[in-house]
């Protein structure tokens, strides 16, 4: 992994939506339907929905999210998705692959949690030679 | 490590629980029948049953069909598939011996390294072998034809043996349609699908514990305490503060990943098992992987793990995490076969040297410090995940 510079994540538990605000966050993610949870940090706010809802431990599932800009930050050059177990030190066994779909929407592929407890879900959004980490805590049972 | 003290405080809850119900039983005179569970631990319970039926394999053509079934079954036992004509499949997989061989190491046409795994319930699995190096049954049935330690044959000699036995060129017949075909590369692996379709037929037995866990999700009392209490105690340690299921969950007692549990992985002075390092350098290597040509689902959905599979380096020394199933009638037991007893594993895990986990490695294990009769209670909820054994006369 290359080092980037990152911003303390901000984590939000997966049980609410609660951390979103604001009519932009409100309006991100809108094209992926109902159910979405959200993530920000002072420069994006990452809408995203799981399928299947919720994961299933050692089943693979995809991410289907949506990454807006807000005051004036630049629109994502590229964008990673990745998870891991913070209590374990370990990541996950398989790598996800991306493609873009309509309004600035995303589908994350092959991600798959291989034990239950909690993970950390990652959207790293890159753009103008930064990396921001935005990380949003997932439990799996 | 904080997670960790949360998990023991909970379990110390049950535990006073048990103790507790166990107290009042015996002070009304009764002995007592079973073990209050706290939510929790009922939710990991439930979630380790049923045992899963064997789906039908999308890729393969033949799986579930009757004639291929067959044709896999008398491959099974065939041993003029192998170079000497002195090993079959049966010989390490021995239906007698829950499809397993009862020793450490297999020994087939020459020495191996590896414990042999029961093909009980096998089918569905996302990975196969210790280190997963096959995406799929039929070139996990394939492999053991070419290797050397095992039937030592080639493409060639499987393909020559189907096309020349005449009982064996009848059944290919009736399973796959057409006579065997002039690439032998094309009929060895219709040889894996064929036997892959025969060990897809071997489910899971039932066990006792699958009564008990059943009987828990009726809510039936009186079924639930017919299982022994031992057991019972042992499956509070195995969903609670043992962390088992953190590995072994699910209704396979696997999540079907790897892990490295701190057992030796030197096969010979100065040289190692690579175990899942290996195995996904084999993976991407085979041309029998469900990228590949010979996948029979058009769509490659099966491909998933495979697509995305991701090598670490700690990988190295990791082992895919076995199923529980039927454990008790498998010994001797890990990847080598290091371990003779459920006792021996057990005390493995209890007493576990920390050193022996890879530094790079994830923190998971610690060692679990058990009393006696802890160990007794978790070996006794090993053994009720096999049939009760018949009465003896
Ligand atoms: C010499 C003993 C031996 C013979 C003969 C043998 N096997 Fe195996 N089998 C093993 C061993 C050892 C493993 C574990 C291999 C590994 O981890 O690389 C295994 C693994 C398997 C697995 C994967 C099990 C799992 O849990 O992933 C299947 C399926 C299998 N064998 C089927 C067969 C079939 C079908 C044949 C006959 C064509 C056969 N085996 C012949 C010893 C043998
Ligand atoms: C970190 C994941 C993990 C945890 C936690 C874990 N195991 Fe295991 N278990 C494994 C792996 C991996 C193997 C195979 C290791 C090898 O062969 O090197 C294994 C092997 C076993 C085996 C041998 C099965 C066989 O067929 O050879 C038994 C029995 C077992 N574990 C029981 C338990 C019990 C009981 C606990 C809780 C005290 C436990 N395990 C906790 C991963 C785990
Ligand atoms: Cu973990």
């Amino acid at each position: 992994m290359t080092p980037v510079r990152t911003w303390r994540p901000l984590l939000a538990l997966a049980a609410g939506l609660g951390c979103a605000s604001g009519a932009a966050a409100q309006a991100c993610g809108e094209a992926l339907g109902p159910g979405t949870s959200l993530v920000e940090n002072s420069g994006y706010v990452v809408a995203y929905r799981t399928e299947p809802a919720p994961v299933a431990v050692g089943q693979h599932f995809a991410v289907a999210f949506a990454v807006c800009p807000k005051g004036g930050a630049a629109a994502p050059q590229s964008v990673r998705v990745d998870a891991h177990m913070p209590a374990h030190k370990h990541g996950m066994n398989y790598r996800a692959t991306i493609t873009r779909g309509p309004d600035a929407t995303y589908r994350a592929e092959g991600l798959l949690f291989h034990m239950p407890g909690r993970w950390d879900l990652t959207f790293d959004i890159a753009a103008r030679n930064t990396t921001q980490r935005l990380a949003h805590a997932v439990e799996v049972r | 490590m904080k997670r960790w003290k949360r998990i023991g405080t909970t379990v110390a809850v049950a535990a006073v629980l048990v103790t507790a119900a166990a107290v009042a039983a015996q002070a009304a005179g009764d002995a007592p029948r079973h073990v209050e569970f706290t939510p929790a631990e009922v939710a990991a319970i439930l979630a380790l049953g049923p045992p899963p039926a064997p789906p039908r394999d999308p890729t393969n053509r033949v799986s579930g069909q009757p004639a291929a079934i067959a044709f896999g079954a008398r491959l099974f036992s065939s041993l003029s598939l192998s170079s000497t004509g002195t090993v079959s499949c049966a010989t390490c997989h021995d239906p007698a011996r829950a499809f397993a061989d009862g020793e450490a190491q297999a020994h087939g046409e020459g020495p191996g390294e590896r414990n042999t795994p029961t093909l009980l319930g096998v089918a569905g699995q996302r990975w196969f072998g210790w280190d997963g190096a096959q995406d799929n049954l039929w070139a996990q049935s394939l492999r053991p034809l070419l290797d050397k330690t095992e039937m030592g044959g080639s493409l060639s000699h499987v393909a020559r043996r189907v096309r020349d036995d005449p009982a064996l060129r009848a059944s290919y017949e009736a399973a796959f349609g057409r006579a065997p075909p002039s690439r032998d590369e094309v009929v060895a692996v219709d040889v894996g699908k064929a036997l892959a379709a025969y060990v897809e037929t071997l489910p899971f037995p039932r066990s006792t514990f699958d009564d008990f866990r059943d009987a828990m999700a009726r809510g039936d009392r009186a079924a639930m305490a017919r299982y022994p209490l031992l057991a019972q105690r042992g499956l509070a340690i195995f969903v609670g503060s043992g962390n088992c299921t953190m590995c072994h969950g699910g209704p396979r007692l696997s999540h079907g990943e790897f892990h490295d549990v701190g057992v030796p992985f030197f096969v010979a002075p100065g040289r190692v098992d690579p175990g899942r390092h290996g195995g996904i350098e084999k993976l991407t290597a085979s041309r029998y992987n469900l990228l590949g040509e010979f996948n029979d689902d058009p769509t490659r959905a099966t491909a998933m793990s495979t697509r995305h599979v991701a090598a670490a380096h700690r990988n190295f020394g990791e082992f895919r995490v076995p199923s529980l199933r039927n454990v008790a009638r498998t010994a001797p037991y890990m990847h080598d076969g290091s371990l003779p007893t459920l006792r021996a594993v057990v005390r493995h895990y209890s007493n576990l040297d920390e050193n022996r986990l890879h530094a790079d490695g994830e923190r998971i294990l610690r060692p679990l410090g058990l009393d006696k009769y802890d160990v007794d209670a978790l070996v006794a909820f090993l053994e009720s995940l096999s049939p009760p054994l018949p009465p003896s006369r």
